[in-house]
């Protein structure tokens, strides 16, 4: 408990003296050293497995690269300034998801408002709610529910929306492709996006996150 | 569900304006109010949108950004400590400050309401060593100020050679500075607990030494600043357990002054000592002899 040691142990401004701003006497400097670059790893790793999933998850919801990133910052940000860092990675995941979750229901939330009447109409109908909120889907990527959608679309439609998304065709360039005219192109993207939003949770397969 | 919606001639222009928008990378929201069908229709759209092969990654200069902004952020958050800080830890603060490496910032006075949660990156394990002196210097700041005023332009400055009566390193207080001898209690008045002392720039405790002979030689009680090697607050003494606590982020030194092993900040340095010296019943401590203050 008490043994003397070679070390000068209690030294600090000995040691600041030495090398200022390394103030720490040798045996500490190399366990706070190993741990802080421990810490910066798991960081990194995090961030790096991380990053491209929100990053993804976000822009499948804004469509554009500007906000996607906005929100991707929002979200590490608050993620990070309010994590336990006792939790391990896997909760930490977790609860980086469910701060992406309502920083998109805020999104949805001003730019998705349903008029008052609308809304009120639907409510006596029965319908449950604006926004339906899916939880964040990890087990497929974004592209991936893409492909099981347009597989499962008829063909017409899913000529069309891979003009226009996939390839990124205008609508001129689709409407040669596929022998339409751009009204026929502007009136079939939107009935084939109207099919696709009926059948993505069918071909979700299996709802909530696993 | 409700029954669905006709489609209107506006329907098909606004959804390829939108279409087109994104397209043209631009950012791009659907119309207001929407219907909740027509609303499911524009979020296919972003998702169809996201399968273009250009929106696949993140940019890396975005991720590089955003990656130097997180531990930027986290760094800064060190810096915010909790009300409480002492007074004294207030003194001095630009002198010692910006001798110190950049990392180490006059945190006491940044009076940020702070989150009591650990960081994510917990750079105060970086900060500890560096900290731990830049603190207890900051604590005591009138080494600074006597340091100063005994001519050295640092904080670290060039060591001298160590007293005779102590088998390794420099005191706390170097004898390149005026010193005095500070009247911290006496024999008969200290127990076996720890006792505080403040002394201008100094807030230490004095404490029966037993069996410490590294340092204290023959002195019967050793003597140890108070503020905690991590960032500077001032740790209490309790008898219950016979440790020093730290009230801002848990560390734990033993009676020594050493870091708790099992407690939370084990990796932590110890409490610097401060010389003793007793004569007849009185314990003095030997502490800077700071004249403006």
């Amino acid at each position: 408990m008490h043994t003397p040691r070679g070390i000068p142990k209690k030294t600090h401004l000995a040691a600041a003296e030495q090398d200022a701003g390394q103030a720490v006497r040798p045996a500490d400097r190399r366990d706070t050293d190993r741990q802080w670059s421990q810490n910066v790893q798991e960081f990194q790793s995090f961030y790096q497995e991380n990053l491209g999933l929100i990053y993804r998850y976000i822009y499948s919801k804004v469509g554009n690269r500007e906000e996607a990133e906005d929100l991707t910052s929002q979200i590490f940000i608050k993620a990070v300034r309010s994590v336990d860092l006792e939790r391990g990675p896997h909760s930490m995941q977790k609860w980086l998801f469910q701060v992406a979750r309502t920083t998109i229901a805020d999104y949805w939330r001003s730019y998705y408002r349903i008029s008052i009447s609308s809304l009120e109409e639907l409510l006596d109908a029965g319908w449950e709610g604006p926004i339906e909120e899916d939880a964040v889907d990890t087990s497929t990527t974004p592209m991936e529910r893409v492909q099981r959608i347009l597989q499962a679309l008829p063909e017409h439609y899913r000529e069309v929306l891979t003009c226009r998304f996939l390839l990124n065709l205008s609508i001129k360039e689709t409407a040669l492709r596929l022998g339409l005219t751009e009204s026929n192109v502007k009136v079939l993207q939107f009935r084939a996006l109207k099919r696709a939003a009926d059948v993505e949770p069918v071909v979700k397969g299996i709802t909530g996150t696993p | 569900m409700a029954g669905e919606d006709q489609e209107r001639f506006e329907d098909y222009l606004e959804l390829e304006r939108y279409i087109e928008e994104l397209q043209a990378g631009h950012v791009a929201h659907p119309p207001a109010d929407l219907t909740p069908e027509r609303a499911r229709v524009y979020r296919m759209a972003a998702l169809f949108r996201s399968a273009s092969p250009e929106a696949a990654e993140p940019s890396p200069e975005f991720a590089e950004a955003l990656h130097a902004r997180l531990l930027a952020m986290d760094e800064e958050a060190q810096q915010d400590l909790p009300q409480g800080q002492p007074q004294v830890a207030r003194t001095e603060q630009p002198v010692v400050a910006q001798q110190d490496k950049q990392e180490i910032q006059p945190s006491p006075q940044i009076n940020r309401s702070v989150p009591k949660r650990a960081r994510f990156v917990p750079r105060r394990s970086l900060l500890a060593g560096g900290a731990a002196a830049a603190a207890s210097l900051l604590v005591g700041a009138g080494i600074g100020a006597a340091m100063e005023q005994a001519g050295n332009s640092k904080v670290a400055s060039t060591a001298t050679p160590t007293p005779t009566s102590y088998p390794s390193g420099t005191p706390i207080v170097p004898d390149t500075i005026p010193t005095k001898l500070h009247l911290a209690t006496t024999l008969t008045k200290l127990g076996n607990g720890a006792v505080p002392f403040t002394s201008g720039a100094v807030v230490g405790y004095v404490i029966r030494n037993n069996g410490d002979e590294d340092w204290a030689g023959e002195s019967e009680v050793i003597a140890m600043s108070a503020s905690c090697t991590h960032m500077g607050c001032i740790v209490q003494w309790q008898d219950s357990d016979r440790r020093f606590h730290c009230p801002c982020h848990g560390g734990m030194f033993t009676e020594d002054g050493e870091p708790d092993k099992s407690g939370r900040m084990s990796y932590l340095a110890a409490l610097p000592r401060l010389e003793t010296v007793i004569k007849g019943d009185d314990v003095y401590v030997v502490v800077p002899d700071v004249k403006s203050l």
